[in-house]
């Protein structure tokens, strides 16, 4: 019910302004913007129209643009990073349809981070706002060598490392749950492999990467903190090609080519780690039985119908395995699939509609014989998103839509064999629906102001079957109530508007602010130090409520000389209602009473973002820095009082290098700094039945010592012109091998009891290495 | 603290450590430890209590110490003169006496399974009460040994076996001491082997056992708080998942006073290896 309900609103939407744009006199320029060589559409493409004003345009994230225009001759400017600016005169006279090849500019000498148009950074009224170019992901160094999407977004201000090689990210004091990463639109709920240390996105399928901090527009929610929408390639329409790399973590392979040229094409890349191939050469089986790898595959179809429909079917799947031979298995992965439906209503009306499916579970496996059992966890999502995009007139483009979650929680049950002496457990299934509408207007107000403002209304129903509880202030059982199949157990509405202002002061300086509101249904369950893949999600309930964060952002958006140095300062303030955490001594693992351990709270977190970039040149990159705090307050933890949560970072600072010296040499280096994550260390000890225990007067007073390296990279491409091109790319990792503090741990001293010692881990020193890339 | 590591059913994750090492020990990756010298803060002297009761006729003690620097010799700090008093809703009430420092003593006397005993303990002008019903005893059947291979390393950990009682939350600790060294003080509970043969595999790091050592294991039923107060602690060193944010374990006492109180029944059992 709920569903049409929303649906009929949405279509009221398209009524409404479909009436009122019919009142608008004027013609429509509309159409797609493609690389020339493999048709790949492109997304936020620049197009300027300059007649007796100058307006403009960009493409979305199908590479569709619509524009509003009087009748008249202009001067049509279309420009690309990495892509040979077009130059074209249009007369509109009537509605024209008008779809554009870009070709690449193969002699790229610059990097630069947003592919917008030049000072589209100032006056485009999004802040918190970043795009990642692949270019620089190619070249940025990384641990082991290998490209990672999440390890190079992490040297923007703002964003931060969850820990050593760990692709993990706190933003603006968020937790790593409250990031909102899709892949094709499909919500990826562990984005990691190796407990961390590498992602699961393997950057030879990844066409485009924008990461919001704040000010998101309204068509994203469900997370706090920040959205990281991942678009993978559509594939070459127009010729095969391969192309991959082998390396000294794992091999990688794309292949892609046209279905029907121009028409339709595919992707398909996989990656796979061989650690385990070393323990082969063990000529112990106890080691040689040993498992330890993970693989990747994305695959992606496209196929164009006909002018107006467009069909994309996508899909990623990915799998860790570790296994200890005859004791221990563990495995876990994401699956995740999208069909989508480009369609265009008229000129100005696109439509997107995507199926979307993601599923991440864990199974491990105990194979003692006493006491064998297995457990198998899972998240699943079926999700259906109506996307509509509206030009309204030269002054207001409208996106609404409606986005419907179904979720279903698995949180862990255990089977085992008849002589096993453990018992079989199922801990029930929990389902909820997520229904949201939004709408939002992109206003062009005047020549100085831009707007975008809109709302998202958010819905959450948990429906059973199942019991559910209530728990007194020790966690103990009040009462139980048992629902039947698509009962309503609970259920939360928040509304959610978000507005984000720009004042141009000039082509080249600008004032931003928003405002935001986000609310978060799904909570991830994880008071380790670090994640883990056993991590439970739990959902909204009847003791549990919606995750609420507001947030103010004001910025300041510069750029120089001819809009190749780019500054950015900003300023945010948070603040998060229905923060979780856990009592002490709580066994998340099978545990049908979770919700009785919750400790509910607040957190609030400010700081100021300094960004400054050169653009362009031979030699080019950023520095970034955050001066931050974050806290967090619950009445059960600390007696009350404000702490540091995990992710509080004082000083943050990135420094990214990049040089072009010759057509085939490019070096690039990074340098990190932050000061060390808030903990606790003890500040006393005592004898307990002759063991020594720490005392911990407050949470998260101490730090772990300051965090800082030096990485490079140097790529040599390989002459240019042939047939089979590759690259070397040698790699350093922590050059002047710092000792960083992975976790500091206090404990007796093996060699003198009667002693106590803290004893500091440092997890990777100086790390070599090499890739080799070929593409043919 | 042991570092509490379990093999008990669902606790797979127990071996995060060891996964971290085997990802650490196999591939390239060049991690390494090193003890730091850190300037820790010295936190105000709190009061820890350590109260006993067991099913056995024996003297039942109270330890009470205060908190010391991280940086001295581990001494139990002893607490004099406090004013220990056991209690049981019946009304009856035993005192302990003092008999060096921190170490209160009581009269020979024997638990009762199903009683609920309240220990009062008056210190600096303060009374700190604590709650706990002693559970009904079950006994270790016997204990065997298992091999484990853990990164070619065979190593022998002793298990007890024995039947739990059906629909009763049961809770668990074992003492471990090997030619009569201490070893291992570690929690189990029985949330899902419930009413079944168990053989609970005591993993531990400490000294091997080797054949003809002499291997004693004090079994002990616990009450549910006192089971999480253990388990809390041995979360830290990563028993049941990836090491936690360090706390102080919750403490069945009152006004602040770390530590714990346990009403609980013991069987001790003992063997040689051959």
């Amino acid at each position: 019910m709920h569903l049409i309900k929303s649906f009929l609103i949405s279509i009221t939407f398209l009524f409404v302004f479909s009436a009122n744009s019919l009142a608008q006199e004027s013609y429509t320029i509309n159409g797609v913007v493609r690389d020339s060589l493999s048709g790949e559409t492109l997304i936020g493409v620049s197009l300027k129209f300059n007649g007796k004003t100058q307006v403009g345009t960009s493409t979305n994230a199908y590479g569709f643009f619509s524009y509003k225009l009087n009748s008249g001759t202009y001067d049509l400017s279309v420009s690309y990073v990495g892509y040979k600016t077009i130059l074209k005169k249009v007369t509109i006279s009537a509605d024209t349809k008008l779809d554009l090849n870009m070709v690449s500019d193969n002699l790229i000498d610059e990097i630069v981070i947003s592919a917008e148009k030049r000072n589209d950074n100032v006056v485009n009224a999004q802040m918190g706002f970043a795009k990642i170019n692949l270019s620089e992901i190619r070249n940025v160094p990384v641990l082991f060598g290998e490209r990672d999407i999440l390890k190079t977004l992490q040297l923007l201000p703002g964003i931060k490392s969850a820990g050593e090689g760990n692709s993990g990210f706190y933003v603006r004091g968020g937790s790593t749950d409250q990031n909102l990463i899709l892949l094709d639109e499909a919500p990826v709920y562990n984005a990691s492999h190796l407990l961390g240390f590498f992602s699961t996105f393997n950057s030879d399928a990844i066409k485009d990467v924008s990461v919001f901090k704040g000010g998101m527009p309204a068509q994203y929610g469900g997370r706090l903190s920040s959205v990281l929408d991942i678009r993978m390639n559509d594939g070459n329409k127009k010729e095969y090609t391969a192309e991959g790399g082998i390396g000294l973590i794992s091999s990688r392979l794309k292949l892609e080519g046209p279905i029907v040229k121009d028409k339709g094409s595919f992707m398909i890349s996989g990656r796979r780690t061989y650690a385990d191939a070393f323990l082969a050469f063990s000529g112990d089986s106890s080691i040689k039985n040993n498992t330890l790898y993970f693989y990747d595959l994305n695959a992606k179809a496209n196929y164009q119908i006909d002018d107006k429909n467009t069909l994309y079917l996508s899909g990623y799947f990915g799998r860790d395995e570790l296994g200890l031979s005859e004791t221990f298995g563990f495995g876990w992965g994401n699956t995740t699939a999208t069909l989508r439906w480009n369609h265009l209503y008229s000129n100005r009306l696109f439509s997107n509609t995507s199926l979307i499916y993601s599923n991440y579970n864990y199974v491990i496996e105990n194979f003692l014989e006493e006491n064998n059992f297995k457990v198998n966890s899972s998240i699943r999502d079926f999700n259906l998103k109506q996307d509509f995009q509206l030009a309204l007139n030269n002054s207001h483009n409208i996106r609404f839509g409606v986005d419907l979650i179904q979720h279903t929680i698995s949180p862990g049950d255990i089977t085992a064999s008849q002589t096993s002496s453990v018992n079989e457990v199922t801990v029930e299934k929990r389902r909820g629906n997520e229904i949201a509408a939004y709408i939002s207007d992109e206003w062009e107000m005047n020549d100085r102001i831009n707007v975008v403002y809109g709302l998202r209304a958010s819905s959450f129903f948990l429906l059973g079957p199942g019991s559910f509880s209530n728990y007194d202030q020790d966690g103990n059982i009040l009462s139980t109530k048992t629902y039947s199949s698509g009962d309503l157990v609970k259920t939360y509405i928040n509304l959610e508007p978000r507005v984000s202002l720009s004042y141009q002061i000039n082509p080249f300086s600008s004032f931003k602010s928003s405002y935001t509101r986000n609310t978060q249904n799904l909570h991830l369950m994880s008071n380790s130090t670090a994640g883990s893949p056993t991590d439970l999600y739990i959902m909204s309930s009847n003791n549990v409520r919606p995750e609420i964060a507001d947030q103010v952002a004001l910025g300041y958006f510069r750029n120089l000389k001819d809009d190749n140095y780019e500054f950015s300062a900003e300023v945010y303030y948070k603040q998060m209602q229905g923060q979780i955490e856990y009592r002490s001594g709580t066994d998340l693992r099978g545990n049908r009473n979770v919700e009785a351990d919750l400790l509910f709270g607040d957190g609030r977190a400010y700081g100021i973002e300094l960004f400054f970039k050169k653009r362009f040149g031979k030699i080019n990159g950023w520095i970034g820095y955050t001066l931050s705090k974050t806290e967090r307050q619950f009445n059960d933890i600390n007696n009350g009082k404000w702490f540091f949560a995990k992710q509080d970072r004082t000083h943050d600072l990135s420094l990214v290098g990049i040089y072009k010296a010759s057509e085939r040499w490019t070096f690039s280096s990074t340098f990190v700094y932050n000061t060390g994550n808030a903990v606790t260390f003890p500040a006393g000890k005592y004898q307990l039945n002759g063991n020594t225990v720490f005392y911990y007067p407050e949470r998260n007073s101490n730090r772990m010592p300051d965090y800082h390296r030096l990485d490079f990279s140097a790529t040599l491409e390989g002459k240019p012109g042939k047939k089979l091109q590759s690259s070397w790319s040698f790699g350093v990792y922590n050059l002047y091998n710092r000792k960083n503090a992975y976790s500091i741990d206090f404990r007796d001293d093996p060699d003198d009891k009667s002693r106590t010692q803290a004893v500091r881990t440092t997890l990777f020193g100086i790390i070599p290495s090499i890739t080799w890339n070929f593409k043919f | 603290m042991n570092l509490h590591k379990s093999l008990s059913p669902l606790t797979p994750s127990s071996k995060f450590k060891a996964l971290l090492m085997l990802l650490i020990g196999l591939s390239i990756f060049s991690s390494c430890e090193k003890v730091i010298d850190l300037d820790l803060e010295n936190a105000e002297p709190k009061i820890v209590i350590e109260g006993n009761v067991s099913d056995q006729l024996e003297n039942q003690y109270v330890r009470i110490s205060k908190t010391i620097p991280f940086s001295t010799n581990n001494t139990f700090n002893g607490f004099k003169g406090a004013k220990v008093t056991l209690s049981t809703t019946s009304g009856s009430s035993i005192n302990f006496a003092e008999v060096s420092d921190g170490l209160y003593k009581s009269q020979q006397f024997k638990g009762i399974p199903g009683t609920k005993y309240k220990l009062e303990v008056l210190a600096d002008g303060k009374v700190y009460t604590a709650e706990s019903t002693m559970p009904f005893p079950v006994v270790p059947d016997s204990i065997g040994f298992k091999k484990l291979n853990f990164f070619g390393n065979t190593t022998i950990y002793p298990t007890v076996f024995y039947k739990d009682p059906a629909n009763i939350q049961n809770q668990y600790r074992y003492i471990l001491k090997i030619n009569n060294k201490f070893q291992s003080d570690i929690v189990f509970e029985d949330r899902f082997n419930d009413g079944n043969e168990v053989s609970d595999i005591i993993i531990y790091d400490g000294d091997d056992i080797k054949s003809g050592d002499t291997i004693d294991i004090e079994m002990q039923s616990i009450d549910r708080k006192v089971f999480k107060y253990y388990f809390a602690i041995s979360q830290i060193d990563g028993n049941g998942g990836p090491p936690v944010a360090p706390a102080n374990p919750d403490s069945n006492f009152n006004n602040g006073a770390l530590g714990i109180f346990s009403a609980y029944t013991k069987s001790s059992i003992s063997v040689i290896l051959k």
